[in-house]
C-alpha cells in the first residue's frame, strides 16, 4: 500500500449530531502501558469498557469523553479522517500515513516514550558507502551494472520516497515489507533498508548500519489533535479540560518552587533572576517570604545565588500541577481549529 | 451546477475534437493505430521511470493489492506491444490517443506517436517532430517555443573529458536531474569521509589490480561475498575509486572551464552547432559523429520546412527520464509559462526496448501530445 488514498484524508468526519469527544490510545504493548501512565500522571485515567477486548471505553471525571482502544496505525488512520479528536501515536506513523499531516493534524506535545528513528542501513560489508551522497552515487550507477535498480526495503514507502527525492536518489524501487525488515538483504529480497530502529542492535545483529546522515526522522509518540473531526461544544470543551490537566502536569513536573526569605530585595535582584535562572515571582511576597517558580534544571543554582545574596534558608519543591488560565496546549489547537 | 457541468462537457468535446483531428493527421502520415490496455503493472513504470513516479500513478490490484496502475503514458504500454507483435525488431510506425491519469491532474488525454526500427536515425527523428507539430496544428494549437536538446551529443563531450569514474557520475545524474551546475561541479569532501586514506597509503606501492584483489580478500575473510546485490569486487572498486580521490579536489580547472563553456551553449541549432564545432577545435575535444548526426537532423528538418531560427537547441537540456538516448524536445504555446509543462514533448530512446526485453537494441523515436494543454493559457 503507498499511503492513504487522497480521498480519505481530506473529506472531514461525518459525524452529524454533536458527539462526545473521542480520545485515541494505543490498544497493547509497552505504547499502551506508557499512553496510560501519562494520562494518569495528568489525573485522568483511561476506563477499558468489560473485558480488555472491548476498544471502547471512558475517561474517569470527563462528561462528554469517550476512549478508543486501537493499534497505533487505526489511530493515525482515525485522526487523519477526523473520527477520532485527540490520540496517542507515534510521529513516524503521522509523516508515513497522512498525505498532508499539516492540513489534517497538529501534534500537540511529545510524550517522551516510543522514541525511534526511521533510519537508512546498508550491509556493513559497503565498506565505500558512509553517506547519502555515496548512496546516490551507487545508486546512479546500479542499473548500468546489475541491469536493474536498487531495491529498498521498508513499510515508510512515502517517508522513504521524500527523503530520496531530497539527497536526489530517484532509480530504486521499493519493496514494501511489513515485518522483519532488516533481514531482507540477507535473504536476498532488497539491497537496502529504510526501518525504525531503537537502539540500533537488530541493525547490527543483520549486519547492517546505519548511514552517517541516514536518519530520517527521529519520532517519538506524540499527542495528536485531528483538525478533520467535527468539534462540537461539547468536544471543546472536554478537550480544553483534558489538555489542562495535561498542561498543568507538564508544567508541574518541568519546574520547582523556590521557597525562601530575603531582607533585602531590588529590582536589579528580581532582573537577574529572570535573564540568569529564568526565575519568575509566582506569589505576591509577603513579609519578606518569596515563592519562586524557576525550570527543574535550575533549581540548585538559583537556590546557591540566594543563598549568597543573602537568603539563609532556601526550599525546592516539586508541585502535582500548574493550572494556568492560559493554556499553551489548548490556545494552540483552538489557533488550528479557528483556521490558523 | 448545471452551468459547471455542461462547461466540462463542453472542454471534454472540445478535447475529444482535438484528439481526433490530431489522430486524423497521424493516419494521413502513415502511422497505424494502437490503443493499450487501461489496466497495466505498476512495476513496469516505477522501474523504468523511478521510484518518484510513484505518487503520480494511481495504484491498484486484486484484494486491495497495488501491484496495477491506470495508464499513466503510452510509450511503455507502446513499446511492449510493438515487442508482443510479429512486426518486433521491424520498422513500425504506431500513432495512439486516449485517456491517461495521473495523479494531481486526474484524467487527461494524450495522443501521439512512436516510430521502432528506424536505421536512419536523423531522418526519422525530423519526421517525428515534424508529424507531431503538424497533428498540433490540426487539433487547434497556437504558435509554440519549442527547445531541443541531445543526450548523445553531452554524452560524447563527456567522454572526451575522460573524467574520474565518480565525477563522471555524478556529473550525469546531476544534469539528468536538471541540477545547478555550480553544486554538481562543487569541489566536495572526499565521498568517503577520508577513512580510505589510510588503506590507500598502506596500498600505495601495489598496482591498482593488487589493491583490489586485496580489499577483495578481505572482505571474503569476512565471509563476504555478495551481500545487498553488490559483489565483493565491486565494492572493492569503488571504495578504492573514492580512496583515490583527493580530498576537496574538484574535475581540474581546465575541465571545469570546458564543461562550463559546453554547458553554456544555447542557441538556434544552426548556431549551436558552429559554437560546438569552435570549443572542439580550440580545446581538442571533437564531437565528430554525434555532431555530424546533429547537423543531419537539422538539414532534415529544414527540409521538412520546420522553421530552425524559431528553435532553441540547448546543452542543458535537462533529461529527468533516464530512457533518453539522443534528439529530444518540447514545445509550449508560446502564451503558456514554462511551469505550467510542455504541451508536446518527445525523443529518442534507442535503450529502453532492450530493457522492456528485445534482444538488441532497437532505434525508437516518439513524441507525445497533451491535448489538454493545447489551448494556450490556462
Amino acid at each position: 500500500m503507498s499511503g492513504f488514498p487522497e480521498g480519505l484524508s481530506s473529506s472531514p468526519g461525518q459525524r452529524s449530531t454533536p458527539g462526545p469527544l473521542i480520545v485515541a490510545a494505543p490498544s497493547k504493548g509497552r505504547l499502551q502501558e506508557n499512553a496510560f501512565a501519562f494520562f494518569a500522571r495528568a489525573g485522568l485515567e483511561l476506563q477499558q469498557g468489560r473485558g480488555a477486548r472491548d476498544y471502547r471505553g471512558v475517561i474517569v471525571g470527563v462528561e462528554q469523553a469517550e476512549a478508543a482502544f486501537l493499534s497505533a496505525s487505526e489511530i493515525t488512520a482515525r485522526l487523519a479522517r477526523g473520527e477520532a479528536h485527540l490520540g496517542v501515536t507515534g510521529e513516524d506513523l503521522v509523516r508515513e500515513e497522512i498525505a498532508e499531516p499539516a492540513t489534517c493534524v497538529e501534534l500537540l506535545t511529545p510524550l517522551g516514550f516510543g522514541a525511534a528513528n526511521v533510519v537508512v542501513a546498508v550491509p556493513q560489508a559497503w565498506i565505500d558507502v558512509r553517506t547519502m551522497a555515496d548512496l546516490a552515487d551507487v545508486a546512479g550507477s546500479f542499473r548500468q551494472r546489475h541491469g536493474r535498480g536498487l531495491r529498498v526495503a521498508t513499510k515508510y514507502v512515502n517517508t522513504t520516497r521524500r527523503f530520496f527525492a531530497q539527497h536526489a536518489i530517484g532509480d530504486y524501487r521499493i519493496v514494501e515489507s511489513s515485518g522483519a525488515t532488516e533481514g531482507a538483504p540477507a535473504a536476498g529480497s532488497a539491497d537496502l533498508i529504510v526501518d525504525i530502529t531503537t537502539t540500533g542492535a537488530t541493525l547490527a545483529a543483520n549486519a547492517l548500519k546505519t548511514l552517517d546522515d541516514g536518519v530520517i526522522l527521529r519520532s517519538q509518540a506524540n499527542l495528536v489533535a485531528s483538525l478533520k473531526a467535527t468539534w462540537s461544544d461539547a468536544a471543546r470543551e472536554a478537550a480544553r479540560l483534558i489538555l489542562s490537566r495535561i498542561a498543568a502536569e507538564e508544567e508541574a513536573r518541568k519546574t520547582r518552587e523556590i521557597r525562601t526569605t530575603l531582607i533585602e530585595v531590588s529590582e536589579t535582584m528580581f532582573r537577574e533572576a529572570q535573564s540568569r535562572f529564568d526565575a519568575s515571582l509566582r506569589e505576591v511576597p509577603d513579609g519578606g517570604r518569596f515563592v519562586f517558580s524557576v525550570p527543574a534544571g535550575r533549581a540548585p543554582q538559583f537556590s546557591d545565588w540566594l543563598i549568597a545574596h543573602g537568603a539563609k534558608t532556601v526550599t525546592s519543591g516539586r508541585l502535582d500541577y500548574v493550572f494556568r488560565a492560559e493554556n499553551p496546549l489548548w490556545n494552540r489547537l483552538a489557533a488550528r481549529l479557528a483556521g490558523g | 451546477l448545471w452551468d459547471v457541468t455542461q462547461a466540462r462537457d463542453k472542454d471534454r468535446a472540445r478535447d475529444q475534437e482535438r484528439l481526433d483531428a490530431a489522430l486524423a493527421q497521424f493516419a494521413a502520415a502513415g502511422f497505424t493505430r494502437r490503443e493499450p490496455a487501461l489496466l497495466q503493472p505498476a512495476g513496469l513504470f516505477l522501474d523504468r521511470l523511478g521510484e518518484d513516479f510513484r505518487g503520480r500513478l494511481y495504484l491498484t490490484g486484486e484484494g486491495g493489492g497495488a501491484d496495477l496502475c491506470l495508464r499513466p503514458e503510452y510509450t511503455i504500454p507502446i513499446s511492449l506491444d510493438y515487442l508482443a507483435s510479429p512486426m518486433a525488431g521491424q520498422p513500425a510506425d504506431i500513432a495512439y490517443g486516449g485517456p491517461i491519469f495521473r495523479a494531481g491532474s486526474g484524467e487527461s488525454l494524450q495522443t501521439g506517436l512512436e516510430s521502432f526500427g528506424r536505421d536512419d536515425r536523423a531522418a526519422a527523428d525530423a519526421e517525428i517532430l515534424g508529424v507531431a507539430l503538424d497533428a498540433a496544428k490540426a487539433a487547434g494549437a497556437p504558435r509554440f517555443a519549442l527547445r531541443l536538446g541531445d543526450a548523445s551529443l553531452v554524452k560524447a563531450f563527456l567522454d572526451r573529458l575522460d573524467l574520474a569514474p565518480a565525477w563522471r557520475r555524478r556529473i550525469d545524474t546531476g544534469l539528468a536531474r536538471g541540477a545547478p551546475l555550480a553544486r554538481v561541479l562543487e569541489p566536495s569532501a572526499r565521498q568517503n569521509g577520508g577513512s580510505g586514506a589510510g588503506v590507500l597509503a598502506a596500498l600505495e606501492k601495489v598496482d591498482a589490480t593488487g589493491a583490489r584483489k586485496l580489499v577483495e580478500d578481505l572482505l571474503s575473510i569476512a565471509g563476504i561475498s555478495t551481500v545487498g546485490g553488490r559483489s565483493a569486487g565491486e565494492i572493492a572498486e569503488r571504495f578504492l575509486e573514492q580512496a583515490a580521490l583527493e580530498d576537496g579536489a574538484g574535475v581540474g580547472a581546465d575541465k571545469r572551464k570546458l564543461i562550463e563553456a559546453f554547458f553554456a551553449i544555447e542557441a538556434a541549432p544552426d548556431a549551436a552547432s558552429a559554437a560546438l564545432r569552435g570549443l572542439g577545435q580550440e580545446a581538442g575535444v571533437e564531437l565528430g559523429a554525434a555532431l555530424d548526426e546533429f547537423d543531419t537532423r537539422s538539414g532534415f528538418m529544414a527540409a521538412r520546412g520546420l522553421a530552425l531560427e524559431d528553435m532553441t537547441f540547448s546543452t542543458r537540456f535537462p533529461h529527468a527520464i533516464d530512457y533518453y538516448s539522443g534528439f529530444m524536445f518540447e514545445a509550449r504555446p508560446v502564451s503558456r509559462r514554462a511551469e505550467q509543462g510542455a504541451a508536446l514533448s518527445g525523443g529518442r530512446y534507442d535503450a529502453l526496448l532492450k530493457t522492456l526485453g528485445a534482444v538488441g537494441e532497437i532505434p525508437a523515436v516518439g513524441a507525445a501530445i497533451f491535448v489538454d494543454r493545447l489551448g494556450g493559457a490556462a
